[in-house]
């Protein structure tokens, strides 16, 4: 190669000349960004596989959030301005992988602070976080026990905001007097059967059934709508199902002539689901996750830094990709900002102490630190969530209720149907 | 009561014959070519793909989606036997590892073109035939039942009546007393592979919109897969329809009336079941098992 540059007639003093110019100059750009101070952020999650659309999305999202974080300063603690900046590892939900992730995000990256989705992936990680300390959020306050003291639920208490959805429809369809439940049979979809039973029971819609656990693995539904709407329930409940279920069992239900309500936890993707039954048959569903060009997300009381905007930006960059997580990690990341801002440093102890103290600045509104009787720890922010419908062909926010009123009434049940399900604190593996 | 017992017999004739599609393409090739081909499920993928790409994105009309499935996943299939069997074939699991790489190749291959997460398919038709208010038959899985019955139909007849077809079975019987009969092995482990591969890619493309389609669904495919031709008999056709059928019903109606971990973990005792009273299968000889 060298010598068919001399040949071309650059002599080899200008190409070395040049050469080292060219090495000079594209080394600028380096030493300019390393004079801004970059704080390392990890994001734990699946990104491929079926639990994908919970863990890329809310990369996406936080790649916006840093973009506007940056550009207005970046993160200020006692030593300077830090520019943030995310580095993403896909456990693809299999916690032998989360283990090594968590592990060279703290050895190699030198992360300040790790978000996951949890669940499944929790376990592998937790003997990391006990050795260094290191502060995590999962999506899942189900990870939380006594002992994740460095673990913080902060954006979303699933499954526990699911009481909302079903206090909504006894309240404004008394009609609906029956339900049946499926769910995938894991971490997921376990805890949430015993809150939609716990929910359904105190809202004093009877279940016909047991509900109904299939595989993770199950690609055809049929059979299972088909046991599901046998006794002509009122409700049919989707529980926590994936996406990747609750479409083909929406289908399903649709195929097989079921006429009645609907709910579920998620409805992502939703436009794919009218499209593939009808608008009229998807009518009315009801799940937990609004889209955020809704207006009710612009009253006062929510700690979301301009959601419609954000909403526009993301759909614009991921056409067709919001769902239910696209927010939730910024939302942590809101947090995690104005505590480390508020400490002055992003060590994890510094960070979590300012952060528990007073109440917290959850995106639907001021919330408190929570759930020592039901997680043993009080590291779930818990306040308001929203009941979303789907009208017209789109998600509507239906109305927001406040979680810790509905466990004040009815705790004991949701106590109750955990522990058969063995998904108490103390009662998880 | 009546019409929950039909419509769960409706939804095991839907379930018989995507998986026989599949299970008597992998019988095939194991058959003729002495392969345990992991990748059978990848196959199942690509053919779900094609769906993908010809129909959803190109807006093509679903059969020739379906043909474009069939034809490009059997191309899959021989250059499977050109360059992974056929190089490996004096080596007893050189077979095996390399269709493990392929199924891996094809998993990122499939999330690098479409990416991870589910695909959207338009529905092909949203005509339901009713038999009552309670039992109904979806078109589109019509379409799967006549399917698999045309096409295992037309695979038999290949077989039993056609000198291509007695070539595949002499070779599967005795590749070695083939061979001195003038039959060439290569060119029947070609017409193997594209018949097994195409078997396979039919059923994904055909099964495409009723399922969520992502780069890793031939998973619980391939394992269904495997149950079946254990069950059948391994290299028995026969025995692989058969078991396809007799899987579809245990596990339907075990879904249906107890649940769906229930049914499976019934799946895998019939498995154990037939193993321990018959270890070749239902179907199978001894040269095989």
């Amino acid at each position: 190669m060298l010598s068919k540059i001399v040949k071309s007639g650059l002599t080899r003093r200008t190409f070395l000349q040049s050469t080292a110019a060219a090495a000079a100059a594209s080394s600028l750009p380096r030493m300019a960004l390393a004079q801004d101070k970059v704080i390392k952020i990890g994001f734990l999650a699946p990104l491929t596989g079926a639990v994908a659309a919970w863990g890329k999305p809310g990369l996406d999202g936080c790649e916006i959030w840093a973009e506007r974080v940056n550009a207005a300063g970046g993160i200020k603690l006692s030593d300077g301005d830090y520019m943030v900046e995310f580095v993403g590892y896909d456990n693809e939900y299999d916690p032998a992988k989360a283990r090594t992730g968590a592990t060279k995000l703290i050895r190699e990256d030198g992360v300040s602070f790790i978000m996951m989705l949890g669940g499944d992936t929790w376990p592998g990680v937790q003997p990391v976080a006990d050795k260094t300390g290191m502060l995590f959020s999962t999506l899942l306050p189900s990870d939380l026990s006594p002992d994740t003291t460095t673990l913080i639920a902060p954006a979303e208490v699933h499954p526990i905001y699911n009481v909302t959805g079903v206090e909504w429809l006894a309240e404004n369809k008394p009609e609906l007097k029956t339900a049946v439940m499926c769910a995938q049979d894991d971490a997921l979809g376990l805890p949430s059967v015993a809150t939609y039973l716990a929910a359904f029971e105190a809202a004093g819609i009877e279940m016909l059934d047991e509900p109904l656990l299939f595989d993770p693995a199950t690609t055809d539904f049929a059979p299972v709508v088909t046991k599901l709407i046998a006794g002509n329930p009122d409700i049919v409940c989707l529980d926590t199902c994936y996406s990747d279920y609750v479409h083909p069992i929406a289908e399903q239900l649709f195929q097989q002539g079921f006429k009645g309500q609907i709910i579920s936890c998620t409805a992502d993707f939703y436009d794919q689901m009218i499209s593939k039954t009808s608008e009229e048959f998807m009518e009315g569903f009801v799940f937990q996750f609004p889209d955020f060009d809704d207006p009710a997300l612009n009253a006062d009381n929510i700690n979301f830094s301009d959601p419609n905007g954000f909403y526009a930006e993301f759909n614009k960059r991921f056409p067709g990709q919001w769902g239910a997580v696209s927010w939730e990690y910024a939302s942590i990341m809101d947090l995690w900002k104005a505590a480390a801002e508020k400490a002055g440093s992003a060590e994890p102890d510094a960070v979590i102490t300012a952060m528990k103290d007073g109440q917290g600045k959850h995106a639907f509104g001021d919330a408190d630190w929570w759930g020592e009787e039901l997680f043993g720890i009080d590291n779930a922010l818990v306040g308001d969530w929203p009941v979303v419908a789907i009208e017209g062909g789109k998600a509507t926010i239906k109305e927001f209720r406040n979680i810790p009123a509905w466990y004040e009434k009815h705790g004991d049940l949701l106590v109750k149907h955990m522990q058969a399900y063995d998904q108490m604190w103390n009662q998880r593996g | 009561m009546l019409d929950l017992l039909a419509q769960t017999g409706l939804n095991a004739v839907y379930a018989a014959s995507y998986i026989s599609l599949i299970a008597v393409g992998l019988v095939l090739i194991f058959g003729v070519m002495g392969v345990i081909n992991f990748a059978h499920g990848e196959l199942y993928m690509a053919g779900a793909y094609s769906v993908v790409l010809f129909y959803s994105d190109f807006e093509l009309p679903f059969m020739i989606a379906v043909a474009a499935g069939l034809l490009f996943v059997g191309c899959l299939g021989l250059l499977m036997e050109r360059t992974l069997f056929r190089p490996l074939k004096d080596n007893p699991l050189g077979g095996l590892v390399a269709s493990i790489g392929f199924l891996m190749i094809m998993q990122a291959l499939a999330s690098m073109g479409f990416g991870v997460r589910m695909e959207h398919i338009p529905p092909v038709t949203q005509h339901v035939i009713e038999f009552s208010e309670r039992v109904r038959l979806p078109m589109a899985r019509l379409f799967v039942i006549i399917a698999a019955v045309v096409l295992l139909s037309a695979l038999w007849i290949f077989l039993k009546k056609t000198r291509f077809g007695w070539a595949l079975r002499a070779a599967a019987q005795d590749p070695e007393a083939a061979a001195l009969q003038g039959i060439s092995i290569n060119q029947t482990a070609r017409i193997a592979m594209f018949i097994g591969a195409g078997l396979a890619g039919i059923a994904g493309a055909l099964t495409a919109p009723l399922v969520s389609v992502n780069p890793h669904m031939g998973h619980s495919v391939i394992v269904t897969a495997f149950i079946v031709i254990i069950v059948g008999g391994v290299g028995s056709l026969e025995g692989a329809v058969i078991a396809s059928v007799v899987y579809a019903i245990v596990h339907t109606f075990v879904t249906t009336f107890f649940d769906g971990v229930i049914a499976d973990i019934t799946g895998l005792s019939l498995m154990l079941l037939v193993l321990i009273v018959k270890p070749t299968g239902l179907f199978g000889s001894a040269d095989r098992a």
